[in-house]
């Protein structure tokens, strides 16, 4: 479970974090939450899909990991071994919290930095014992290298959503979306029926009038649109490395 | 607008002007059909008129729906979170019958909208019959996993379920003043219906007895080609104008009385029932309604065997203390319904061409189906009509017969002692086909073959659920072929004891949904 504080050189002042833990908080999700800018980086491996909020039943991008639910088969020996991380997981520790009234008075900030302190990233040892950790404040109290290109996924993050935004808003204006329906069979014959993964309707995306093609192109979301499309090819490689973990689990 | 009536109707004479006289839910429902259907926002669809009075207040009858109702808002191009925030609308599940078969506390069953766990391939009734065990579960326990979502509270779906789609079947109930309006803002701004807010004061002939135009106060003639009547129980053109008799059926069915209330919640969290309970009185029973904010609440009851002093203690006890604060409104009831309802030009939807009483909520679902039949069968002369509503009348009067039997099933079966229930065990008071029915059903369960008409109202799996929640035993001595697969049975049984596992793990409570449906919405697939 996640406890996210908001994050301060005072109370965080030796704070000292372990980076390639992050990786970690990915290692039980069959479908990570993705934004647009980071579609092209995705679509190299996973499977680029929409799913329904639980709570609100709204759709979400995300990247697909798995099959089975928990299961994501880049999540090898502790480690990822995925070429591109997505940017829910390099974020981690971080969050962005809507700032309480008194931090928003009057000013532009509307959000602050929260961390998790249940991250596994938090060390214990000091940060001269491992070359690899982090501090995120430094001695004199001023964000650390390392904590400012976390800031800066973060921001990433936040205007990634607004794109997100833009395009499931063109999605639905124009009609664009489908359920995915997608029967497996795996090496060792289980079948297996997902459901609840929606995906683009080709067919008319390639009815679509001249206006609305343009809008969508102005708006950059031709692009992200396409990329979605051909990242379903990655399903393929995903029932591929599942056939291997089947096949390596009973050797 | 053409003000001048022509005296004589050509028989070529195309139907391309429709007039709805009156602007309740019978009213906007048939309009605004009729105008999706036949395009009455564009250039070559019919014209189709609405005339409603600003002073005759809507009388609101049915807060309760039929599952009809989503095929319905979706021929009309409604988006179903619209309907639901703007209507203070929630899902109905069907129906609880408490203390119908004889009163004790806990004497309850259901009349749930799922089908039967192998309906189609075996008559589960007579294997349910079979089961020897003293406690085993109630026929709608058995065999539908909704009525164990009912009795949990639970909704009929989540919120990443599309819109309109169920995963148990569902109906809704509504606010049916909110829903008139709902109805009239959409059927005015997206599918081209217009409005006339005036009084009708008289109706001008033509010289073949049909309707030319009806005279308003402020407006002058309102001419047509078809005439609509939804105005409701005063059935001002096809009962006054047309003098069409009325077939009162209060013989079969007794109610004449309605004692309507509005009920509040006691607070923000209390649970919503997803169906209706319907509680069974001295002198008739209580429907109980839950919609978003407030629950609608009333005694229908026969006059014959109760004061109306009676009625309101009764209702006063089912309500609880709060009642004194709450403005109990009194309905007569007529039952019964035109012998025809559709003569010359003019048809009647709604109140004007009936009304039985509130059990099973077939108000509205006739309103569909009439709204229906007018849309897609439109003739498109005025020589076909005749042929129109020979069907139409045919196929209602059908329709009207079914539920009456269909009604009289609930209260026939009853052991309840008092006079009214006894009475309604009469045979003089149960029309032959209903005794016809039961006659075939002491050896076997209703079945679909019992059914054949395409204008059937009420499915077989709704008569069994009656049948066998009211503790009818059919004798299965002479039948037993009809019990060789008891293996596939005992696999339909387990399989609906597994689905009320996962439902119950799977679906939100009614209000938990209700909110979410008002903060988020639903998606369209």
């Amino acid at each position: 479970m996640e406890n996210l504080v908001e994050i301060n050189n005072e109370a965080h002042k030796n704070l000292v974090l372990n980076p390639a833990k992050a990786e970690a908080h990915g290692a039980n999700l069959r479908l990570i939450p993705a934004v647009v800018p980071e579609f092209t980086n995705l679509a190299v491996q996973y499977p680029i899909v929409l799913t329904k909020n639980e709570e609100t039943g709204e759709f979400t991008f995300a990247a697909m990991l798995g099959f089975d639910q928990e299961e994501n088969l880049f999540w090898e020996n502790n480690q990822w071994q995925g070429i591109y991380l997505p940017l829910q997981v390099q974020r981690q520790p971080f969050f962005l919290g809507k700032a309480s009234e008194r931090a928003s008075k009057g000013d532009a900030q509307d959000y602050v930095v929260c961390i998790d302190t249940n991250s596994p990233m938090i060390s214990k040892q000091s940060v001269e014992s491992d070359p690899q950790l982090q501090k995120v404040y430094t001695d004199s109290g001023a964000e650390s290298e390392y904590f400012q290109q976390s800031k800066q996924c973060l921001s990433h993050l936040l205007q990634g959503e607004l794109d997100n935004a833009k395009l499931l808003d063109l999605l639905k204006q124009f009609d664009l979306l489908q359920p995915l329906s997608l029967e497996v069979t795996f090496v060792n014959e289980q079948r297996m029926r997902l459901n609840g993964l929606y995906t683009i309707n080709q067919d008319k995306l390639a009815a679509l009038t001249n206006e609305h093609v343009i809008t969508l192109h102005k708006s950059a979301l031709l692009q992200p649109i396409y990329t979605m499309i051909a990242s379903l090819g990655q399903v393929y490689a995903l029932i591929e490395r599942k056939n291997e973990k089947i096949t390596s689990a009973k050797e | 607008m053409n003000n001048s009536t022509n005296n004589s109707a050509d028989v070529n004479n195309p139907v391309k002007k429709v007039v709805v006289v009156g602007g309740g839910i019978a009213g906007w429902l048939t309009a605004g059909r009729l105008a999706a259907h036949h395009k009455a926002n564009t250039e070559t669809g019919i014209e189709v008129v609405l005339v409603e009075s600003p002073t005759v207040p809507a009388i609101g009858v049915g807060e309760g729906t039929w599952p009809t109702m989503r095929s319905t808002l979706i021929a009309l191009g409604i988006s179903e979170t619209d309907f639901i925030r703007e209507c203070d609308a929630s899902f109905k599940q069907g129906a609880k019958f408490a203390k119908w078969v004889d009163g004790a506390p806990e004497d309850f069953y259901y009349h749930p909208l799922v089908l039967p766990q192998g309906f189609s391939k075996a008559d589960m009734a007579g294997y349910w019959l079979a089961q020897q065990n003293q406690n085993k579960d109630s026929f709608s326990q058995a065999v539908c996993f909704q009525e164990a979502v009912c009795e949990q509270g639970l909704a009929p779906k989540t919120i990443r379920t599309p819109e309109f789609d169920a995963i148990a079947n569902y109906a809704y109930h509504l606010d049916s003043g909110k829903f008139a309006v709902f109805l009239q803002k959409h059927c005015t701004e997206k599918l081209g219906v217009q409005h006339v807010l005036d009084d009708v004061v008289g109706i001008q002939s033509l010289e073949n007895g049909d309707i030319g135009a009806v005279a308003t106060k402020e407006n002058g003639n309102l001419s047509g080609d078809l005439f609509v009547d939804c105005t409701g129980f005063s059935s001002l053109l096809l009962g006054k104008h047309f003098k069409v008799p009325f077939k009162s059926c209060s013989d079969v069915l007794f109610i004449d009385t309605a004692l309507a209330v509005q009920v509040p919640y006691e607070d923000e969290n209390t649970p919503i029932a997803s169906h209706t309970i319907s509680t069974g009185q001295e002198a008739g029973w209580i429907w109980d309604i839950g919609l978003q904010h407030r629950r609608g609440v009333g005694y229908v009851y026969s006059s014959k065997y109760s004061s109306e002093e009676q009625a309101r203690a009764v209702l006063a006890k089912y309500v609880g203390p709060k009642i004194d604060s709450l403005n109990i409104r009194k309905i007569p009831i007529k039952s019964g319904h035109r012998e025809k309802f559709w003569t010359n030009n003019c048809v009647a939807v709604g109140l004007s061409a009936g009304f039985l009483e509130p059990l099973e909520a077939s108000a509205l679902v006739l309103v569909e189906l009439s709204a229906q039949m007018i849309c897609e069968q439109l003739p498109a002369t005025r020589d076909a009509m005749d042929i129109v509503a020979k069907r139409f009348n045919e196929t209602f009067l059908y329709r009207w017969d079914k539920i009456i039997d269909f009604l009289k099933l609930h209260y026939m079966l009853s052991k309840r002692t008092e006079d009214f229930w006894a009475d309604n065990r009469d045979p003089k008071s149960i029309p032959d086909s209903l005794l016809e029915l039961m006659k075939l059903w002491e050896h076997r369960a209703p079945a679909d073959f019992d059914f054949t008409s395409n204008n059937e109202v009420f499915p077989a799996a709704s008569y069994q659920y009656v049948l066998y929640g009211m503790g009818f035993e059919s004798d299965y001595t002479q039948s037993q072929y009809l019990l060789n697969n008891r293996s596939f049975a005992d696999q339909q049984f387990a399989k609906n004891k597994e689905m009320i596992k996962k439902a119950n793990a799977a679906l939100p409570s009614n209000r938990e949904l209700l909110d979410k449906i008002r903060q988020y919405g639903f998606s369209s697939m």
